[in-house]
Order: structure tokens, then C-alpha cells, then sequence
């Protein structure tokens, strides 16, 4: 019959004797791994007590408990870098680096947006011409994209439709002209005004006015040919395109050189798949996920005693837990002629109370050290100390 | 076939037991073992001159008092009391077996007298207790407390799984917890143990 020994009253600490061996070189370690077991044992109620664990199960728990210090710590650096960090290598040396922010994801993350708007992103638009006929108002815009090579199905979207005559800018004007967009009548604005042959600005009785005055007037003119003269419009349904007016009909001018005869329409249109392909990049040995910061294990000796405290009280916490686990392994224990029940349930309970408390305070902590945190409590002391110098008559010169 | 109740856990009961019987509660009786091979019998089988005793040998038990009674005999009032001695049977065998050898914290027993458990010793009807300044003879002794109902002193089937933490039969399951001694009080003179005479 086997006789297995329980907590002597003393250990010798050496490497290996903990499940991983994380920190077992680390002297700092090996020196509190011994300390920490009397601390444990004491805590639980040696000598008065017998407690029903080996110096490898305190080992083990302490060892956990730098490792669950060290996991939180570095879960909190990478919350708090993880913009900065997604994309840069993963052979740097991420514990011994400080890290400063940088606007470079927010921009990659922003580019969707202008792929969308037409500004920029990193979707390309492609453009096509669609060739009008006389007397045919609808066009299958996904026919005539496979006929210029996109032959994947239902793939474009279409982003911009060009339906509108040249911009009332560039033609020659009545309404406007005079001082400050143009030299007088129509004539005068073809030349130098807001005219197609000359740019804005420069007329014979020029008068320099506000820029905003010549956005305005250039804004106006486009606003009023929408309203009051536009006859051009579309509908798109499907990638099926319905102009209007209907091609050659309503006195449309035969664009020259065009085929048909009656004109070209454009479109400007993305690719969906380029979406997809655009927005997923291979990046080998790059961070590409929290999983993937090239955080190890802490240094125990480079936890100061702070740190270390709440290293110790979690060490206590998963003993007693483990302690609970031993006593409650069988509800009640045989003695002889007689069963008696330990104090298992109070055991694993305060165990677990205390385990989540610590987990708490220690996020609580690191959260209160946060880069947010640390500019609002900034902020917050340099609106008392002005609140305070407030108060101090103004005779008295603070330099 | 077993799952539950192996050395392992039987260990931690006996760490457990010890620490209760020896730490906390402690109540220690002396225990007296008959000498059969000594003590003369008559032609009836009776030891009716001296009797002899082994001992006496200090023990960690559980103690069950039951009231005095007084019961009146032609020869008028007597004294009688019955006592239930309770043991952990592990502290009664070999002091060679490797859990009295050593104590909860490995450490041996040699060299501490009086810290050591391994009796040597099964109790049997006739033996005598002393506890309290008092003898109380055995009349009954009782051990069927069996934890999860296996006494590995009777492995009668192999076992076919955890075969890595005993011998793979089924003595390495279950334990045999106590011994159980009902004692009822006997006068100190009539057992000759110590040098009492009335007058």
C-alpha cells in the first residue's frame, strides 16, 4: 500500500519541478518558489493544520500564476497596440520595444471608404463605353462587360454613370458673365470667363472678387442646368441601363466617329471581386492576428513587487482552490467507525471569489494605465490646476 | 474492474485519520495483548491462575463512553461500564509497512519514540485496554469498515485497467478502514496487570 507524502514543512525548489519550466532558470523564481510555498502553507493553516498537497502542486499554481499575470499583462499591451502592431514583422522583439502609435491601419482601414467614394481606396474603377443605338433605351451592362473581358458573372457594380451633356462651365454662357467671370456676353465668357477656351478668372473690367463668390456662381450654373434644362437622365436596374431620352430621339446630336451613329455613353464600375482580392493580402512573418504578437513568457525577475504580490495571492487562491479539490475529491472521508466531511465547499468557493477579485483588480489596474486613461487623467489634473489658479486673485502674476 | 478508491486516495484518508485521531482529538488508550502461549489453562480450557499479557502499547483511538451502571448481585452493588475502542486499522500493522515508517511528511519514524505507528498487533477477545485509569477486557471486536466495500485483503479478480498504480489486481483498491473493540470494565485486581490490593 502506497504512502504518499504530503506538505513536510519545508522544500527545496529545483528546476523541472514545475509542469512547463517556464521560469525555472529564471534565480528570482527559483529563489521565491520556496518562499511562496510557505507563504501558501501558512496561509492554509500550517502547522496547526495537515495540508493535503506537495511542494509540486504549489510549484505548478505559482507557476500559473505568473503565467496568468504575464497572459493579462500582454493581452492589455496588445489591446492597446494592436493597431500599431497588425502588419510589422513578427521577428521583433516585442517585450523589450516601445511601442508608438501610428495612423498607418487607420488609413488602410479608411480606404474602403473612398474605393466607395471615388476618392482613392484600393479598388480600382474601370470604365467602359456603351455604345448607344438609335431608338434602344435599355443596355445590359453585364453582357457588355463581358464583352470587354470581365466575363465573371454578375461581378460589376457599377459606380458611375455618365449621362449628363459637358459641364455648364465649359460652355458658353449668358446669365453670368461680367465682372468677375468673364468679359460680357456669351462671347466674352467663351473667351477668358467661366468659358471653354479660357479658365476662371481673367476678363477685360476683371474685378477680384472672394473665391466662395466664384464657387458659388460655378455651383449655381451646374444646379440650374440639373433643374431647369437637364433632359438627360437614366435608371439602372440590374445592371440593366435605361436612358433618356431614348437615343436619337428629342434632337440628340450624333456624336461623330461613333458607330451607330447616335453616340457613347460611359460608366465607371468596380469589380466585386476585386473588393475581395483587394482587401486580402498574404503577409507571411507579419502580425496578423493578437494570436500572432510575438509576445513570450514574462521575465519574473523584471516583475516588480507589485506585481509579485498579486503573483502570490493568486498562487494562494489556485492552492486553495486545489486544496478544495483534493479534501471534496470524495464527499465525505472514512475515519475509523465514523465518516467526517471537510471544508471543501468553503474551499473552492472562496477560491474562486478570490481568483476572480484578483483578475478584476489586475485588468482594473492595467486599464487605469491605459494610453486613454493616462491623457484623461492628464486632462482631468490640468483642469483642476486651472480650476485652482483660478482662484487665485489676478492681481498676482504667475509666470 | 475499478476505478475509485485506489492507494492513492486510501493514503490521503490515513494522512487524514492520523491527523484527526493523533493532532486533533488525541485520545490514547494502552493496549494489553493476551498471551496465549503463557497463560495456563485447566483441564476446562479456562485460565482460571495467571493470565499474560504483552504491552502495554500506546494507541491513537476514538472513544464511544457509554453511562456507569450499577447492578446489584447477591454480593451487593458492582461497578460496569462498557467502552467502544475505535482504531485505525493501518496504525495496528507492521511497523515495517512503508506508511508507519514514515510520518505525513515523509520523514522516518526512527530515532521518535512515540510518534511511530505500526502496532504489530490484532486485536482479539480477551485482550485488555486501559484507558482513563481503568481496564476493560475485550469482548468483541468487529472490522468491516470497508471503504468503497473492498477490502484488498481479498483481490479476487484481476483488474484489467489502472493496472499502472498497484500490483493490476484488485488489492491495490478499497481499504479496510478499522478495527472496532467493544470492551466492558474489569477490575484491575482480578488481571494482575499492576500491583493493586484491597483491603
Amino acid at each position: 500500500m502506497a504512502n504518499i507524502p504530503i506538505w513536510p514543512g519545508s522544500s527545496s525548489f529545483h528546476p523541472g519541478d514545475t509542469p512547463f519550466g517556464f521560469y525555472d532558470k529564471d534565480p528570482a523564481f527559483e529563489k521565491d518558489a520556496d518562499k511562496v510555498c510557505t507563504f501558501v502553507t501558512r496561509r492554509l493553516g500550517y502547522p496547526l493544520v495537515e495540508i493535503e498537497l506537495q511542494a509540486i502542486n504549489i510549484y505548478a499554481a505559482f507557476e500559473e500564476a505568473v503565467t496568468v499575470y504575464g497572459n493579462e499583462l500582454y493581452a492589455y499591451k496588445i489591446r492597446e497596440n494592436y493597431l500599431t502592431l497588425e502588419g510589422a514583422p513578427t521577428s521583433i522583439d516585442i517585450e523589450e520595444s516601445i511601442v508608438t502609435p501610428n495612423l498607418g491601419r487607420i488609413i488602410d482601414y479608411s480606404e474602403q471608404y473612398g474605393a466607395e467614394a471615388g476618392t482613392g481606396g484600393n479598388v480600382p474603377w474601370r470604365k467602359m463605353a456603351v455604345p448607344l443605338t438609335a431608338s434602344v433605351q435599355d443596355y445590359d451592362l453585364n453582357v457588355l462587360a463581358s464583352q470587354h473581358g470581365f466575363t465573371q458573372s454578375n461581378d460589376i457594380e457599377i459606380m458611375r454613370v455618365f449621362y449628363e451633356a459637358p459641364p455648364a462651365s465649359a460652355l458658353f454662357m449668358n446669365s453670368y458673365d461680367g465682372f468677375g467671370f468673364g468679359l460680357g456676353g456669351s462671347v466674352a465668357a467663351g473667351i477668358d470667363g467661366v468659358g471653354g477656351l479660357g479658365g476662371l478668372g481673367y476678363g477685360g473690367g476683371y474685378l477680384m472678387m472672394p473665391l466662395n463668390y466664384d464657387m458659388q456662381i460655378i455651383q449655381q450654373i451646374e444646379l440650374n442646368d440639373m433643374v431647369r434644362i437637364s433632359n438627360y437622365s437614366f435608371e439602372m436596374h440590374n445592371n440593366v441601363l435605361r436612358v433618356f431620352p431614348i437615343p436619337g430621339s428629342g434632337g440628340n446630336i450624333p456624336e461623330s466617329g461613333s458607330e451607330n451613329g447616335v453616340g457613347n455613353m460611359w460608366v465607371e464600375f468596380m469589380l466585386k471581386s476585386d473588393r475581395t482580392s483587394q482587401s486580402i493580402v498574404e503577409a507571411y512573418e507579419k502580425i496578423k492576428m493578437v494570436s500572432g504578437v510575438p509576445y513570450k513568457n514574462p521575465k519574473y525577475e523584471d516583475i516588480n513587487s507589485v506585481g509579485r504580490s498579486w503573483i502570490f495571492e493568486f498562487t494562494l487562491a489556485i492552492c486553495k482552490e486545489m486544496l478544495g479539490y483534493v479534501r471534496g475529491k470524495y464527499e465525505t472521508i472514512p475515519i475509523p467507525n465514523a465518516e467526517i466531511t471537510l471544508n471543501q465547499a468553503d474551499l473552492i468557493a472562496a477560491a474562486r471569489e478570490e481568483k476572480e477579485a484578483l483578475l478584476a483588480s489586475l485588468r482594473a489596474f492595467f486599464d487605469e494605465t491605459s494610453r486613454e486613461k493616462l491623457l484623461e487623467r492628464r486632462t482631468m489634473e490640468s483642469n483642476f490646476v486651472m480650476e485652482e489658479l483660478d482662484r487665485v486673485p489676478r492681481v498676482i502674476y504667475i509666470g | 474492474m475499478a476505478l475509485f478508491g485506489t492507494q492513492r486516495d486510501v493514503s490521503l484518508f490515513r494522512h487524514m485519520s492520523r491527523e484527526l485521531m493523533a493532532d486533533i482529538i488525541t485520545e490514547q488508550c494502552a493496549y494489553y495483548k493476551y498471551k496465549l502461549e503463557e497463560t495456563k489453562i485447566n483441564l476446562y480450557g479456562e485460565a482460571a491462575e495467571e493470565k499474560f499479557y504483552i504491552g502495554p502499547v500506546l494507541l491513537n483511538t476514538l472513544v464511544e463512553r457509554t453511562d456507569n451502571v450499577y447492578p446489584e448481585t447477591d454480593l451487593g452493588t458492582d461497578y460496569d461500564k462498557e467502552v467502544q475502542f475505535s482504531f485505525l486499522r493501518d496504525d495496528l500493522l507492521g511497523a515495517g509497512e512503508d506508511f508507519n515508517k514514515f510520518d505525513n511528511k515523509g520523514n522516518s519514524y526512527t530515532g521518535l519514540p512515540g510518534t511511530g505507528y505500526g502496532a504489530n498487533l490484532v486485536p482479539q477477545v480477551g485482550d485488555i485496554i486501559m484507558y482513563n485509569e481503568g481496564y476493560y477486557e475485550v469482548h468483541e471486536t468487529i472490522s468491516n469498515q470497508y471503504f468503497v466495500g473492498k477490502n484488498p485483503d481479498y483481490p479476487n479478480n484481476v483488474n484489467t485497467i489502472n493496472k499502472t498504480d498497484g500490483p493490476g489486481d484488485l488489492s491495490a483498491y478499497g481499504s479496510n478502514i478499522s478495527i472496532i473493540c467493544k470492551a466492558h470494565y474489569v477490575q484491575a485486581d482480578k488481571l494482575g496487570l499492576t500491583q493493586a490490593r484491597f483491603q
